[in-house]
């Protein structure tokens, strides 16, 4: 073999380009360290080393916001960087940073080891920022897989409660069926993009622009048609589309809270971005297979989300549920993005309005949680505005703007994917996201009762609820500051809006 | 000496494909369905093997061994996950594994 066709490849691999993945993959190898040298009275730091190291990482990958490498393509063609991918990268953090904060309070209630958890968690965020800007379908498989095993893993991370258990099985079971099919669909795609008797058609069949150039070359070829159909299902077991969302309340249920709030957040956007770059890039003059397809998992995820969490009563499963509908709403203007340019803006800002909101809710949830974490009844917020105000204001500003309302920054992300909706004409669609949002508002409002408002409930023989966790200096900053950012960028979106929208 | 064509092998990887994928949704133990799962990962091995052969290009060759190696860590986890909900429930059959409801 020729050895300079091997220095040329190595010339590509730009091992700058990917320093935040770097530093967080040692990280996590750190905090292994750090357990393996300390005694076990100072673990206590891991947390925090995690925390530090996170927030490091984060202030590298703002710095460097601008950095030479956006807009190209390295490790010959495996990773494509972008201006979305460095705000996705912005993303995961934040969320890795916010789920550390959670796994503190949640982890003291379990007699579990603490480390692994968190070296998990920087694993799975690094995987998810390579997953949001692969550019090849290789690697797009690869670092899906990384996630989610890793997923698995935390799932079933109390590991002395069945329940816990029985959802990570279950998660395991529905996320490798997905993983498969998501697999098939790359092999058709690779099989017919790869055959010579075809026009257009290329030797690197697994490159998002090479497999771009044939499809649009063979825009109703049968096994490309099956292979995309496939793909599709498997991200949208992702995302939790409808009828791939049987596993959410039940995975949702048994998880450990900050765990939940991982899936709900992160796993749900890294399936976003993937679906946005596939759906714009790689298949978009499959339009006329596309368009349908997502219109369907939007119509329908949105409707079932919301009238499925309607007759929830475990805040865990009603979450779940309620994040089933936001799925929808992200997959309206994913519908949209193909006409619409604003929408892919409208999704990110949808995000990270999500993202502020839903971690408000789940802080407040690992809270309130006691020592068996899958049992938080909507009961076990009564009170609540009395014992705790602060939480409960956390709770109704966090609740208010997932449900869409007015001065908030949830309702200002609702708002966005309206707009590029209408533009693309998807009126149908508006019309089902506007009875979505009415039903939304109902179990969300029974929710914010149950913690204002004193009910008939509160009778000497109503179950005794788990003993509440004082709020630290620190996790109280924190949900202070996402109380405090959902309610300012509701009024005044000027610089994420900025940042976010221009295309 | 008969080879096989290209139609061949990709029926008999969908077949098996099928197979699994229906297996992961009817079979009751938990250790048959992880079976299938497996099933359905080998399916795209063998149809990427083939495409790779007849297209002539090296990625579904050394896709393979990805999938090899994601196929084992996936085991790895999900033979322990299922191993310690045995030890918690004393079954591993799918329809007495339902205590997560409203």
């Amino acid at each position: 073999m020729d050895i300079t066709v091997l220095q040329n490849f190595a010339a590509n691999n730009l091992w700058g380009a990917i320093m935040p993945e770097i530093m967080l993959g040692v990280l996590a190898l750190v905090l292994l360290v750090i357990e393996l040298l300390f005694p076990k009275q100072q673990h206590q730091m891991v947390p925090a080393a995690a925390l530090a190291g996170l927030l490091c990482v984060l202030g590298n990958v703002l710095a460097t916001f601008h950095n030479p490498y956006v807009a190209t393509e390295t490790f010959n063609g495996l990773l494509r960087h972008t201006r979305d991918g460095q705000i996705m990268r912005i993303f995961f953090l934040l969320a890795a940073v916010m789920v550390c904060l959670l796994a503190r309070v949640s982890l003291a209630k379990q007699a579990m080891p603490r480390v692994e958890f968190y070296h998990i968690v920087l694993v799975v965020t690094a995987g998810m920022m390579l997953l949001a800007q692969s550019n090849n379908l290789l690697l797009l498989f690869v670092t899906l897989e990384t996630v989610t095993i890793g997923l698995y893993i935390l799932v079933s991370y109390y590991r002395n409660n069945s329940l816990t258990l029985e959802a990570g099985l279950k998660y395991l079971v529905m996320g490798a069926l997905s993983s498969s099919l998501l697999l098939f669909g790359i092999v058709l795609l690779y099989g017919v993009a790869g055959n010579a008797a075809l026009p257009g058609h290329t030797a690197q069949a697994m490159h998002y622009g090479q497999l771009a150039s044939f499809l649009a070359a063979n825009p109703h070829n049968f096994l490309a048609s099956i292979g995309i159909v496939l793909v599709l299902s498997g991200v949208a077991f992702k995302i939790g589309a409808f009828p791939f969302q049987i596993w959410v309340p039940d995975v949702y249920q048994g998880a450990p809270t900050p765990v939940t709030a991982f899936l709900a957040v992160s796993s749900k956007a890294v399936g976003f971005a993937v679906l946005l770059s596939l759906s714009l890039t790689v298949f978009a003059s499959y339009g006329w297979l596309l368009m349908p397809v997502l219109t369907f998992f939007a119509g329908a995820t949105l409707l079932f989300g919301n009238v499925a969490a309607l007759t929830q009563h475990n805040v865990k499963r009603l979450i779940g549920l309620s994040g089933v509908s936001h799925a929808g709403f992200l997959l309206l203007g994913v519908a949209a993005a193909s006409r619409a340019p604003m929408a892919v803006g409208s999704i990110y800002f949808y995000l990270f309005a999500y993202l502020l909101a839903s971690f408000a809710v789940f802080g407040v949830m690992t809270h309130l949680a006691g020592a068996n974490d899958t049992d938080q009844e909507l009961d076990h917020y009564a009170g609540l505005a009395k014992a705790n105000p602060f939480l409960a204001l956390v709770l109704a500003v966090g609740l208010g703007s997932l449900a869409g309302i007015p001065p908030l920054v949830g309702f200002m992300g609702k708002l966005f994917i309206f707009i590029s909706a209408f533009q693309a004409g998807l009126y149908g669609l508006i019309a089902v996201a506007v009875i979505g949002v009415v039903i939304s508002i109902y179990y969300y409002f029974g929710w914010i009762k149950a913690a204002f408002f004193e009910t008939w409930a509160t009778s000497p023989e109503a179950p005794a609820k788990p003993a509440r966790t004082p709020v630290d200096l620190v996790t109280g900053i924190a949900l202070g500051a996402l109380a405090l950012s959902t309610v300012v960028l509701g009024f005044y979106q000027g610089p994420l809006g900025a940042w976010l929208t221009p295309r | 000496m008969m080879t096989a064509s290209l139609n061949e092998y990709v029926i008999i990887s969908s077949l098996l494909f099928v197979i699994g994928f229906f297996g992961v949704l009817l079979r009751r133990n938990t250790l048959v369905v992880f079976m299938c799962l497996e099933l359905m990962l080998i399916a795209s091995t063998l149809a990427l093997v083939a495409f790779s052969r007849f297209n002539a290009t090296m990625d579904g060759n050394i896709f393979v061994f990805f999938i090899l190696t994601v196929a084992a860590a996936e085991v790895a986890v999900g033979l322990a996950i299922i191993v310690a909900l045995f030890r918690k429930r004393q079954t591993v059959q799918i329809d007495q594994l339902d205590s997560l409801k409203n």
